[in-house]
């Protein structure tokens, strides 16, 4: 497979990377799972990755929290590497994984309560985070007690909670209904900006990558690798009306022929 | 107050309903014979049953016109219960339990002893050196039925002891904690110790144990079976009379007859042999009769059973038996 | 709320059961030497009272023992089993083999080795306790979300720290389930141990002898005792998952956190 390049990948200005790989691979036993494959995100981006099912986005992320060891190359975060080491990056799935027994001030606070207990601090901060994003009523409640989307929004506030610069969301979407999902990811767009942090975003939705990222990364059929890096020229902050601009348009096509493509259309 | 191998009790009173097992005799009655159900005592078979089976094998009962069957407990005190309940047309008792029914009002009457002596009493592993006069601060077994609690007063009598002086151990095994030492005495008849724990045992039995001379078993019916099927509870009777005769003349035929009726019964041949034996002696009183039973030897034990308390007063002796049934 | 629904629903089920035990006893002319009525059997334990109390507070302490024993060991072994595989292919067999022996039949031998004392029925009621107690923990533990699991991981948490924060937490559910048989079998076990040998009286023993004595009131009476002992015991297991699991009823904490 070659790298298809269009006339709307733009090379953009070169920021310092916070998570740069080169020539990542995973290999189960005798099962190649991802290809040898490099990138860097720069910090304070917002990029996303698209691909078919089982392509082994799931086991780049993985890798990339440390949760899988890669078979071959490097994973740096901030210059350092962290290949099979867990706790650097934040990371959320499209389960919420909320803990039932716990409220949802609890929950935000989880990170610091799994690795070396809650401060007054931590929940002083939790609650002004969770204030801020519109969930400043919840905060006693159990997770049992709150939408879909709210459980997300407090997945997402226990992830911002770990400090980490880099913020892993694995379809976090995926499960909520379309409304919602439009809300949410709105909404995402609005603590991503005023956060300041860097996403690196797995989604199989391409209207919610486009609409989201500055850059889509799209990866190919088992051995996953990167076909297609392309830059979102779309003005922040995004509009709905932008939705069926020529540019989102584009970008659309580009990437759906070549998903299609991938699946032997 | 038996010896038991191996002895499970399902939990007390609750399986007030009887749970029956019905062994059917083996030789195939015809349809003209008067069925009976006869009632054990305990809940497993041992040797005291020689003459039921005997009956059963060389027909007595089929001659008397009777076809019976016998049917276990699921407890001691049930058996009891099944006469007045009447899932049972006669069964085996012990004496006090046929007192205290009679408290209760159950209403049942004794038809015939079983046994005519008292061979009841406290037994101690073979070349001990205990004996009544070292009984203070020992360990004796009870199996807490109405006979032990109705004898055991009058050990401790005799021995010039209180109820707080010895420790009672009650139980679903005796001969297992004596030989294990973990229990000084044993509390049983001879019939059933002195072959369970083998030797020569130290014995304080009848006379020696300070208890009053009366039978340990009888024959009882429900009291309206009695007034309504009395010819039936007279065949009866007449069958068992034949039997036991029967039995004591062929000691060896008549506990195969029990092997073979109840292989699984937890007992060796030789224990039945012995235990057999032992009873042999019992049956028949000092004029050579069997079952008959005394006004003295019902007023006796009522009298004993309310100085330990176990019932208020004793009724007049007619209240618990009859002798109108023997043959 | 829920709680006082819970406890007129008890109320309701109590009335029941008296009414038709009552009612079997009326329409059915059941003799009184056969089975009594309610308030006999009820009549039976005030008379008897002074006999029973301490006899009661024997058996209390044989469950409390035996119950407390059963439940620690019954979750250290669901734990350790759940831990180390290689250890649960071993031991499962084992506790397996431990239940499939009949209490009833273990409890005469095991008297012979304990003697007479408050020991045996300790080992009875430990015996009968930990296995469901084991199997629910093992339960709890095998079906804790992996992805919660991960994500502990993803947060670089240890596996104490994993334990304590997510697994414990979420077994709960199944492990008082398991306490939950546990006691209601306890006092099953104690009477047991009881009946195989006691010195001096027990409860089982106090029965036996009114049994023989015919006293069906007073069989149904201690009936009634123990009966009551094994739903205090299920009643407390059932408190402290009341006052410790406060999010399956509620849908708000009483605290947002700890310190706040």
């Amino acid at each position: 497979m070659r790298l298809v390049s269009l006339s709307l990948y733009i090379e953009r200005v070169e920021l310092s990377p916070v998570l740069t790989l080169s020539n990542t691979e995973k290999t189960f036993g005798a099962l190649p799972v991802v290809a040898p494959t490099s990138f860097s995100v720069e910090r304070g981006s917002f990029v996303s990755i698209v691909g078919p099912s089982g392509c082994g986005k799931s086991t780049l992320f993985n890798m990339i929290a440390g949760l899988e060891s890669p078979s071959g190359g490097s994973i740096e975060l901030n210059g350092g590497d962290i290949s099979g080491r867990t706790g650097h990056v934040g990371y959320m799935l499209q389960k919420d994984l909320l803990a039932p027994w716990r409220s949802v001030l609890g929950n935000i606070t989880m990170g610091a309560h799994l690795t070396r207990g809650v401060t007054r601090e931590d929940e002083e901060r939790g609650a002004a985070l969770a204030r801020q994003y519109g969930l400043g009523e919840f905060l006693a409640h159990y997770p049992n007690a709150l939408s879909g989307g709210m459980r997300q929004r407090v997945a997402l506030m226990r992830t911002l909670m770990t400090d980490h610069e880099l913020l892993l969301l694995d379809e976090p979407f995926g499960a909520l209904d379309a409304q919602t999902r439009f809300e949410m990811q709105r909404w995402l767009l609005d603590v991503w900006h005023s956060t300041q942090r860097t996403v690196l975003f797995v989604t199989h939705d391409v209207d919610e990558a486009i609409f989201l990222s500055d850059r889509i990364l799209v990866m190919s059929e088992r051995p996953g690798r990167i076909v297609l890096d392309l830059t979102i020229d779309l003005p922040r902050p995004r509009r709905t009306a932008m939705l069926t601009d020529a540019a989102f348009m584009g970008a659309k096509r580009a990437i759906l022929s070549l998903l299609h493509h991938e699946l032997g259309e | 107050m038996k010896h038991r191998f191996v002895r499970f009790i399902a939990a007390g009173g609750m399986a007030l309903v009887a749970t029956v097992t019905a062994i059917a005799p083996s030789a195939s009655a015809s349809s003209s014979l008067t069925k009976v159900r006869f009632a054990y005592d305990f809940p497993w078979p041992d040797m005291e049953l020689i003459p039921v089976i005997v009956a059963q094998k060389e027909g007595f009962f089929k001659d008397h016109g009777l076809k019976v069957s016998i049917v276990f407990p699921p407890t001691t005190s049930t058996t009891v219960q099944m006469l007045a309940t009447k899932d049972t047309e006669v069964a085996m008792l012990s004496t006090s339990d046929l007192v205290v029914a009679v408290k209760a009002k159950v209403p049942v009457v004794s038809i015939a002893n079983y046994s005519m002596k008292n061979n009841w009493g406290l037994f101690a592993m073979p070349g001990s050196k205990l004996s009544l006069a070292t009984l203070k601060g020992k360990k004796v077994f009870s199996w807490g039925d109405t006979w032990t609690t109705a004898m055991l007063p009058f050990v401790l009598k005799k021995a010039g002891l209180t109820a707080k002086d010895i420790t009672v151990v009650n139980g679903e095994a005796d001969t297992p904690l004596l030989k294990s030492g973990k229990v000084d005495f044993v509390t049983n008849t001879t019939n059933y110790a002195i072959p369970g724990i083998g030797g020569k045992p130290v014995q304080i039995v009848g006379k020696a144990a300070g208890v009053p001379a009366v039978p340990v078993w009888v024959y009882a019916t429900g009291s309206s079976y009695a007034k309504k099927h009395g010819k039936t509870v007279s065949a009866f009777m007449a069958a068992m009379k034949d039997a036991t005769q029967w039995s004591i003349d062929n000691q060896g035929k008549a506990v195969r007859y029990f092997d073979k009726a109840f292989p699984q019964s937890g007992y060796t041949h030789v224990y039945n042999v012995q235990a057999w034996k032992l009873t042999v002696p019992l049956l028949k009183n000092k004029s050579g009769d069997f079952f008959v039973q005394t006004k003295t030897q019902w007023s006796t034990l009522a009298q004993a059973m309310v100085d330990v308390k176990q019932i208020d007063k004793a009724e007049k002796p007619s209240a618990y038996f009859t002798n109108k049934f023997l043959p | 709320m829920r709680f006082r629904r819970n406890l007129l629903g008890s109320f309701l089920s109590f009335v029941v059961v008296v009414g038709v035990w009552q009612a079997i006893i009326t329409f059915g002319h059941v003799a009184p030497y056969v089975a009594p009525t309610p308030l006999d059997a009820w009549r039976s334990i005030v008379e008897n009272w002074s006999h029973l109390w301490p006899l009661t507070l024997t058996t209390v302490k044989e469950t409390v023992f035996g119950f407390g024993a059963g439940a620690a060991l019954g979750m250290g072994l669901g734990v350790l089993l759940s831990k180390r595989r290689f250890v649960q292919r071993v031991i499962y067999p084992i506790l397996i083999l431990s239940q499939a022996i009949p209490i009833i039949a273990l409890a005469p031998p095991l008297v012979l080795v304990l003697g007479f004392g408050l020991t045996p029925k300790i080992v009875i009621v430990a015996w009968i306790v930990f296995f469901p107690v084991t199997v629910s923990v093992l339960d709890g533990l095998a079906n804790v979300d992996r992805d919660l699991l991960m994500l502990a991981r993803a947060y670089g948490a240890s596996p104490w720290r994993t334990f304590l924060a997510i697994e414990v937490p979420s077994a709960s559910s199944s492990l008082f389930s398991g306490l939950k048989i546990g006691a209601t079998y306890a006092v099953t076990g104690a009477i047991i141990g009881e009946l195989a040998a006691s010195s001096g009286s027990s409860l089982a023993m106090f029965q036996h002898a009114q049994s023989a004595q015919l006293d069906a009131a007073g069989v149904y009476g201690t009936t009634l005792i123990m009966t009551a002992v094994g739903m205090g015991w299920f009643g407390l297991v059932a408190l402290v998952e009341f006052f410790t699991t406060p999010w399956k009823r509620r849908s708000i904490a009483r605290r947002a956190g700890r310190h706040i």
